[in-house]
C-alpha cells in the first residue's frame, strides 16, 4: 500500500497507481497461496527427517516443537542392517533402473514409427496402444508371473515337454529378464504413456529434417539415430525422469516376479512386519519403531532426491518445451 | 513415371514405419494380449499351481457369483473403491489445474516453487508417503503425546473446539483438511502434464483476446480451458488409473494378498469385476466429455 502511495507522489496517473496496487495484491496473494501449499508439500518430508533423528526419550519431552532435544543417528545404522540397504539398493538398480533405461529407448523407437510414418493397420495399432494405457498392469500381472515361471510363448517348448517329458522352458522369475524383456519390447511399466508423450513431441518436429536426410541417402534407422534423437533431448529427459521414478517406486512387478533379492520398494512395504521380527512393534506405537521406519523412508527417498536435485533445472525447463497437447 | 517413383517412396516409408513399430507389436501380443486373455480365462476357471506350470478347469461364472452372493467383504470394498473415484477425480483435476495455472505465470521464484511442487512426483508414487502419513496420524493420536509435532504447529482439533461446531461438521472439516495433504501429494504428475499443455497454447491467441479486451476470467473459460480439452482428458484417464491401482485401495491390496498366496482364479475375478465397473464409468464419462465439450471446442 505504501509503495503505491509513494509511486503516486512521483506523478503517476491514477490508473497507473491502481494497476500497481492490483499487481502488488496479486503478487502477495499468489505468494501466500504458494507458501501455504509449500507447507503441505514440505511438512511430511520434514516430519520424516526429524523423526528419524529423534531419540526415544525426546519423543515425550514437552519442550519439543520442531527440533528434538537430543538427536541420534543410531536408527540409521540399525535400519541399514535390518533392511540390508545396500543389497536392496543394488537390486533396485539392477532390476528396475536398467529396465527403466531400456524402456526409454524402446518406447522412443515405437513412438517414432507411430508418429512419423503411415503404414497399413496404423489405426488399429494406435487403438491397441490406447488399450495398453487404459488397462492397468494389475490386470495382467498374474498371467505374466505364471508365464515367466515357464517361459514358452508360442507353445512349442510346452508341446515338446508333453511329448518327451524334457522341460526346456527356461524360468525367468528371479532373474533380471522378467523386467528387461518386456521393457525391450516397449511393453514394460506404463510404457503406453511414455510412447504417447514421445509421439506428441515427434509429431511437432518439422518434416524437413527427415526429407533432407533421405535426399542425402540416409536410411530410416540412421535418420532416427542421427537426426531425430539429437533434437529430442527435451522429451528424452522428461520420459527418463518419469520412467526412473515409476520404476523406483514400483512394487507390483517386484512382488510378483521375485521372491529373493527384493528391491528397496518391497523391503519398505514389508517393513512394519519385518520390524516386528526384530522386536520393534509399530502397532504398539513404539517410538523407536516409528523412528526406524522414518529412517528407512529417508534412505529410500534419498537417491532419487539427489538425482532430482541434479537434473531439476533441466527437467523444469523441459516440461515447458515438451509440447504435450493431449 | 514420376508418380510411380513417389509411390515407391511411400510404400518404402510405410514399410519402414512398420519396422519401427514391429518390436512393440510383438511385445503387445506376448506381454499384453495373451496375458489379458489368460487372466480372463483364469477368472472363469479354477487354477491350480503344479510343478509343471498351472492346471485350469473351466467353471464358468462361479467365482463371480461367489464374490457377489457369498463374499461378505467384496461388495463393501467395491463400493468404497467406486465412491473414492467420485470424489477424488474431480478434486485432483481442479487442484492440479489451479496449481498449474499459478505455476505457469511469470513471477520471481517460479523456478523454486516449481522445483518444490514437482517433489511429490519424485516421492509420492510409492509406498513412502503411505507409511509417512500413517505414522503421522498414529503418532499424534495414539502416542498420547500432546506435544507432538502436529499439535504444536497447527491443530485443527483445537480450532474446532474453540469454534464450538456440531461434532459431525467438525469431523467432516477435520477429514477434509487432512485429506488435503493426500490430495496435493497425488497431483504431481497431473501438474506437470497441465503445465506442458499450457505451454503449448500459442501466445497469439492470448494477444488477440487482450486486444479484444477480455478479462482474465473470460480468458480462462474461452481460451485456456478449451485449449486444454484434450490434455484434461489424458490427465483424467491417467488419474483414474492411478486411483484404480492405488495401494491404499482395499480391494486392490486384498487381491494382491490373494495373488501372493497363489489364489489366482479368485483374485482375477475380483480384479475383472472391479475393472469392468470402472471401465463402464470411465467410458460414459469420456463419451459425455468428448460429445458435449470437445466437439464444441474443436
Amino acid at each position: 500500500m505504501t509503495k503505491s502511495v509513494v509511486s503516486g507522489k512521483k506523478g503517476l496517473t491514477g490508473s497507473k497507481v491502481k494497476k500497481k496496487a492490483l499487481h502488488i495484491t496479486t503478487t502477495v496473494a499468489r505468494l501466500v497461496f504458494l507458501i501455504s501449499i509449500s507447507y503441505i508439500v514440505i511438512y511430511p518430508l520434514l516430519y520424516m527427517v526429524l523423526t528419524s533423528f529423534t531419540q526415544e526419550t525426546a519423543f515425550y519431552s514437552s519442550r519439543r516443537i520442531w527440533i528434538p532435544d537430543s538427536l541420534t543417528t543410531s536408527y540409521y545404522l540399525l535400519i541399514v542392517e535390518i533392511i540390508e540397504y545396500f543389497k536392496a539398493l543394488a537390486s533396485t538398480l539392477k532390476y528396475e533402473i536398467v529396465a527403466a533405461l531400456i524402456e526409454v529407448c524402446s518406447c522412443a523407437v515405437a513412438a517414432y514409427g507411430f508418429s512419423r510414418f503411415n503404414f497399413k493397420l496404423k489405426k488399429l495399432c494406435t487403438a491397441m496402444l490406447f488399450l495398453t494405457i487404459l488397462i492397468p498392469t494389475a490386470m495382467i500381472i498374474i498371467p505374466l508371473a505364471i508365464n515367466y515361471a515357464h517361459l514358452d510363448f508360442v507353445g512349442i517348448l510346452g508341446l515338446f515337454n508333453k511329448l518327451t517329458g524334457i522341460d526346456l522352458r527356461p524360468t525367468i522369475i528371479n532373474t533380471p529378464w522378467s523386467f528387461w524383456l518386456p521393457s525391450l519390447f516397449g511393453m514394460g511399466l506404463r510404457s503406453g504413456i511414455m510412447i504417447y508423450i514421445y509421439m506428441q513431441f515427434f509429431k511437432g518436429l518439422p518434416g524437413e529434417f527427415e526429407e533432407a536426410a533421405y535426399v542425402d541417402g540416409a536410411g530410416p534407422l540412421r535418420t532416427f539415430l542421427q537426426i531425430i534423437i539429437p533434437s529430442s533431448s527435451v522429451v528424452i529427459l522428461t520420459v527418463s525422469v518419469f520412467s526412473i521414478i515409476w520404476h523406483w517406486n514400483d512394487y507390483q512387478m517386484s512382488t510378483m516376479f521375485m521372491n529373493q533379492d527384493l528391491p528397496l520398494s518391497v523391503s519398505l512395504l514389508n517393513l512394519p512386519e519385518h520390524l516386528g521380527i526384530f522386536g520393534y512393534h509399530i502397532s504398539d506405537f513404539d517410538p523407536r519403531a516409528i523412528s526406524l521406519m522414518m529412517a528407512a523412508c529417508v534412505l529410500f527417498v534419498l537417491p532419487v532426491l539427489v538425482f532430482y536435485l541434479i537434473i531439476q533445472h533441466w527437467f523444469i525447463e523441459s516440461v515447458d518445451r515438451v509440447g504435450i497437447t493431449g | 513415371m514420376k508418380k510411380k517413383h513417389t509411390k515407391g517412396i511411400e510404400a518404402r516409408k510405410s514399410r519402414y514405419g512398420f519396422m519401427f513399430v514391429l518390436p512393440w507389436l510383438i511385445g503387445f501380443v506376448l506381454f499384453f494380449f495373451i496375458p489379458i486373455i489368460q487372466s480372463l480365462v483364469y477368472s472363469l476357471s479354477t487354477v491350480q499351481v503344479t510343478g509343471n506350470g498351472i492346471a485350469t478347469e473351466f467353471v464358468g461364472l462361479e467365482h463371480y457369483s461367489y464374490l457377489i452372493d457369498r463374499d461378505p467383504e467384496y461388495l463393501k470394498m467395491l463400493r468404497t473403491s467406486v465412491i473414492s473415484f467420485a470424489y477424488k477425480l474431480p478434486l485432483i483435476l481442479v487442484v492440479s489445474i489451479v496449481l498449474s495455472l499459478v505455476l505457469n505465470q511469470k513471477f520471481k521464484g517460479r523456478v523454486f516453487f516449481r522445483g518444490l511442487f514437482f517433489l511429490p512426483v519424485i516421492i509420492a508414487t510409492g509406498v513412502v508417503m503411505e507409511l509417512v502419513f500413517k505414522t503421522i496420524d498414529s503418532s499424534s493420536t495414539a502416542l498420547g503425546v500432546s506435544d507432538s509435532i502436529t499439535s504444536n504447529m497447527f491443530s485443527i482439533e483445537s480450532i474446532m473446539e474453540s469454534l464450538d461446531l456440531p461434532t459431525q461438521i467438525a469431523t467432516y472439516i477435520q477429514t477434509a483438511v487432512s485429506s488435503i495433504f493426500d490430495l496435493i501429494w497425488e497431483c504431481g504428475i497431473q501438474i506437470i502434464l497441465f503445465i506442458a499443455g499450457l505451454q503449448s497454447i500459442p501466445a497469439s491467441i492470448y494477444e488477440a483476446s487482450k486486444v479484444e479486451g477480455a478479462t482474465k476470467w473470460e480468458e480462462f473459460w474461452f481460451i485456456t480451458f478449451p485449449q486444454l480439452g484434450r490434455i484434461t482428458l489424458l490427465v483424467a484417464i491417467f488419474t483414474m488409473l492411478e486411483i484404480f491401482a492405488d495401494n491404499q485401495n482395499e480391494l486392490m491390496s486384498s487381491s494382491y494378498i490373494k495373488m501372493s498366496g497363489g489364489i489366482y482364479d479368485e483374485s482375477s475375478a475380483m480384479l475383472w469385476m472391479y475393472f469392468a465397473i470402472v471401465a463402464v464409468i470411465m467410458g460414459i464419462l469420456v463419451a459425455l466429455y468428448s460429445k458435449f465439450l470437445l466437439k464444441k471446442w474443436e
